[in-house]
């Protein structure tokens, strides 16, 4: 059985974050009144109420906050073994997308920078290990 | 300020087998658990004047069973949300319902051919995702298992566990449906080697902690307290029934939560189950914990208040949730072991513990805790012998 790729179906809320994501921007949305980056995409702010937003850039830099390596897979379109991470951006919100390259030696904390990912029909985020960083410290508590 | 405390019972249950091919529609099976649930309780279909149904990935409506049963009305009807969060959800609608005289005899149920159908440890999505999906399944991010791990894989870095802690759940389910006849993996079953050496699914998850997939169906009855003395079962009394959904709440990726390893969800159930049927985690004799992904069962069990965040892992190995430990979990099997009907199999196992009739009966039990699913919106029940 065909089974297509996923893709995003941008709507009305959505559809600049994807916009930007076209043109290899990582922009989200941050609040006028108070400043809060907020994920997933939402017309109010939860900390203050306000409908007043702009689409911030990002710096595209973060670290692994968790991350699962795929064995069995599910999927036509995704080929096994493949690596996918939550991102806990400098901005704040935590971000899902596929590692690039191997999982081997990868842990919680590593610091990752964005790379761009022609899917079909949508430019993604992917992640790349920084190497060159020292290693960042816990995430958690 | 009055609550729902006592004021209902579950006064019928119904289950068909649980097989990986039921040969027949689930709208039958429904039927089927549904009837079984009214002789249990000595009510006729046409004592129904309420139903409440799971409302994602079921294709049974209550207007099929008001057209199947002869129905001449139903004056209420509603559906929970959220996969298997919706379980106890349904029996807390239902109680609600009744409690404030809305309906007086109503039905829940939940039927599933997910085996030999729509398998949900498959993706069966493709092409252009709106809603919560387009965050995550464009990117490879496609199944229940795979949204799990995410969790699983924080719980183990944040308090240094390896997967045997995940193994001990496991284990315990295979060991409880293994003396179930009812069960999927009746004299199966498995040790920590086998779980160790089981195929990675989606790392850190392995096969063996993944539930089995399940055609089947449950159904229960939901009277006033009242109601239920007068009818043919022993009444087992809804001490206390909450839904809860947390703050930050996702369709099972909450990835936005300050902790990963908390369940917001099932620590606000908690409270609310403990503050109706004025109890606390000491007061609870047996539970039955949602048991899709064994990791999320030890942070529903911490959630729950029975250990302190990153200690469920000690009432394993105390062996205190053994048949005979101070408090059993899932002696039925649960989803590991008996099969998947989405948490519904849990409250029918609460039910028979508590009218002395289940395979695996645990002498003089008093109460049960049962909870739905993890990393969802979701619900749980105090069900309990007495009307205390």
């Amino acid at each position: 059985m065909e089974l297509a790729r996923p893709y995003p179906r941008p709507d009305r809320d959505t559809a600049p974050f994807w916009e930007a994501q076209r043109h290899h921007e990582l922009r989200l949305q941050r609040c006028s009144g108070c400043g809060m980056f907020r994920f997933p995409v939402t017309p109010l702010c939860p900390e203050c109420r306000s409908f007043d937003f702009e689409w911030a850039p990002c710096s595209g830099r973060g670290a692994i906050y968790s991350y699962t390596v795929v064995h069995h897979q599910t999927h036509p379109a995704f080929a096994v073994p493949y690596t996918i991470v939550l991102v806990e951006l400098e901005e704040g919100p935590r971000l899902i997308g596929q590692l690039r390259g191997s999982s081997d030696g990868l842990v919680i904390g590593a610091r990752v920078g964005v790379e761009w990912d022609e899917a079909p029909n949508q430019s993604l985020p992917v992640w790349a290990i920084e190497t060159d960083l020292p290693a960042a410290p816990q995430v958690s508590e | 300020m009055t609550t729902i405390r006592n004021k209902t019972a579950i006064a019928g249950i119904g289950q068909t087998e649980f097989s990986k091919d039921s040969r027949r529609s689930t709208l039958r099976m429904a039927l089927e658990a549904i009837l079984e649930a009214l002789a249990d309780a000595g009510l006729e279909p046409r004592d129904i004047d309420g139903i409440v149904r799971m409302s994602a990935n079921d294709d049974v409506f209550e207007i099929d069973l008001v057209r199947a049963l002869g129905l001449p009305n139903l004056r209420f009807f509603a559906e929970i949300p959220h996969g298997g969060g919706a379980a106890c959800g349904t029996v807390a609608c239902a109680a609600a319902a009744v409690a404030a005289g809305v309906a007086d005899v109503v039905v829940t149920f939940r039927s599933l051919n997910e085996r030999s159908e729509r398998r949900f440890g498959e993706s069966s999505l493709g092409g252009g995702l709106g809603g919560w999906m387009q965050y995550y399944l464009p990117h490879g991010l496609v199944t229940p298992a795979q949204w799990v791990a995410i969790f699983a894989q924080r719980y183990l870095h944040e308090y240094g566990y390896t997967t045997e802690e995940f193994g001990r759940v496991s284990v315990l389910c295979r060991k409880h449906a293994a003396t179930n006849t009812h069960a999927m993996m009746y004299e199966r079953p498995i040790t920590m080697e086998d779980h160790q050496n089981s195929r990675w699914i989606s790392e850190p998850l392995r096969m063996l902690d993944c539930t089995l997939d399940t055609d089947g169906a449950c159904a229960a009855v939901v009277v006033s307290a009242e109601k239920a003395k007068t009818l043919k079962s022993a009444p087992v009394y809804i001490a206390a029934a909450a839904q809860g959904t947390g703050s930050r709440t996702e369709m099972m990726t909450s990835y936005q939560r300050k902790s990963l390893t908390r369940l917001e969800e099932a620590e606000a159930t908690a409270r609310e189950l403990y503050r109706i049927a004025e109890m606390t985690p000491d007061d609870i004799r047996m539970v039955h914990v949602y048991d899709h992904f064994s990791p999320l069962v030890l942070t529903a069990l911490e959630a729950y208040g029975f250990a302190p965040p990153g200690k469920a892992p000690g009432l394993l190995r105390e062996g205190r949730l053994e048949l005979d430990g101070s408090m059993p979990m899932n002696t039925h099997g649960g989803h590991l072991g008996e099969g998947y009907l989405h948490g519904f199999g849990h409250i029918v196992e609460a039910v028979r513990q508590l009218r002395g009739a289940a395979s695996n009966q645990v002498p003089d039990v008093m109460n049960c805790l049962v909870t739905s699913g993890t990393g969802v919106p979701t619900s749980g029940l105090i069900l309990s012998k007495d009307s205390y």
